[in-house]
């Protein structure tokens, strides 16, 4: 009975790593792939209007969206669930 | 082979401090192997070869300790038992349940691979993780990649697998502003920072181990370079140690975020 318990308790706590680790890489995700996606666009329109300013405003803007995004949505405890 | 630590410090040679000569600094070109021999027009590397071996061995053992599996495991196939329950128990349930035990002989195969290959920075002779060269991490993201798409595409059908990119919850007009990102996230972020992340770690764990073999090597002298020299030996050990640790932190990783995406294909979790 013992072991029962510790294994499941062992399989509950390797449950919650696994979710750490996978929520805190895709937070990273979010945030590169805001500065790349707007950084992308930025540098699309830095191209057609033959400027180099709205590639960086692009990526601090899509930095910008994703720290937003990543607050709203595992910023208050218990939003990820 | 000029990534040897043994070849590496040959030009060194009776090369030490204070002799007048300067310190033979690791760099990129450690990562640059000769030919070792050809295979018709094929030319194999050193790194090919540990590649290759790596595969074997990983199918001989496995191979081996199920070749007449027993009730009651002995030997070499309770040992397998025990790295494949641990993939199960530590890895595979924790993101996919038991309706994830199918994918169990994929992660188990991955897992151990990767992980031979990162340990073969340490064992002598080797001396080298395959794994810092990006093109030996690029045919596993695939097989990853392609593997998540075809699932999710299975399981949700296309238009539902994009669907789960949109965020849900969020007000409409946000969307638009989310969207690119999701997508960059998913088409791009996602698959680069899996093997980038693998690369950039057997990578500077090789170069640190070969910065400290050779300045060991390096300030090996009987005068006040030996200080130098026990300080340096000292590092080899704790890198040695810290690489132990991350080569088995690196395979759990790939092997954990793997089944994360799968779980995330078989059914979107949010």
């Amino acid at each position: 009975m013992g072991t029962y318990r510790s294994r499941a308790a062992a399989e509950s706590s390797a449950e919650g790593g696994a979710k750490g680790i996978g929520v805190g890489w895709t937070v990273f995700s979010y945030l590169i792939a805001g500065m790349v996606a707007y950084g992308g666009i930025g540098w699309l329109v830095g191209r057609a209007v033959h400027a180099s300013w709205p590639f960086p405003v692009g990526m601090l803007v899509g930095l910008g969206i994703s720290l937003g995004y990543i607050i709203y949505r595992y910023g208050r405890q218990g939003a990820a669930e | 082979m000029t990534g040897d630590v043994q070849v590496l410090a040959a030009p060194a040679g009776g090369c030490h401090i204070f002799s007048g000569c300067g310190y033979p600094a690791p760099g990129i070109q450690d990562f640059d192997f000769q030919t070792m021999f050809r295979i018709g027009d094929f030319h194999v590397t050193k790194p090919i070869l540990i590649a290759v071996l790596c595969a074997i061995s990983v199918i001989v053992f496995f191979g081996v300790a199920f070749w007449r599996p027993k009730m009651v495991p002995r030997g070499v196939q309770n040992l397998a038992e025990i790295g494949i329950l641990a993939v199960r128990d530590q890895i595979l349930r924790p993101s996919l349940g038991r309706r994830g035990d199918s994918y169990l002989p994929f992660l188990v195969s991955l897992f151990f691979y990767i992980w031979l290959m990162n340990l073969m920075e340490l064992i002598p002779f080797f001396q080298f993780p395959s794994m810092s060269r990006i093109g030996f991490v690029w045919p596993l993201v695939l097989m990853v990649y392609v593997l998540y798409w075809y699932l999710g595409i299975k399981n949700q059908g296309a238009w539902g697998y994009f669907k789960t990119m949109i965020p849900p919850g969020v007000p409409w007009f946000i969307l638009p502003i989310l969207i690119p990102v999701e997508f960059a996230r998913f088409f791009i972020v996602q698959p680069f920072t899996l093997g980038v992340r693998l690369f950039a770690n057997m990578f500077a764990g090789h170069l640190l181990l070969t910065i400290f073999y050779l300045a060991t090597w390096y300030m090996l002298s009987l005068s006040i370079g030996l200080l130098y020299f026990v300080g340096s030996a000292f590092m080899v050990v704790f890198v040695f140690l810290l690489e132990l640790l991350v080569d088995l932190l690196q395979a759990f990783i790939f092997t954990t975020l793997t089944a994360t995406y799968i779980a995330d294909s078989l059914e979107r979790a949010h």
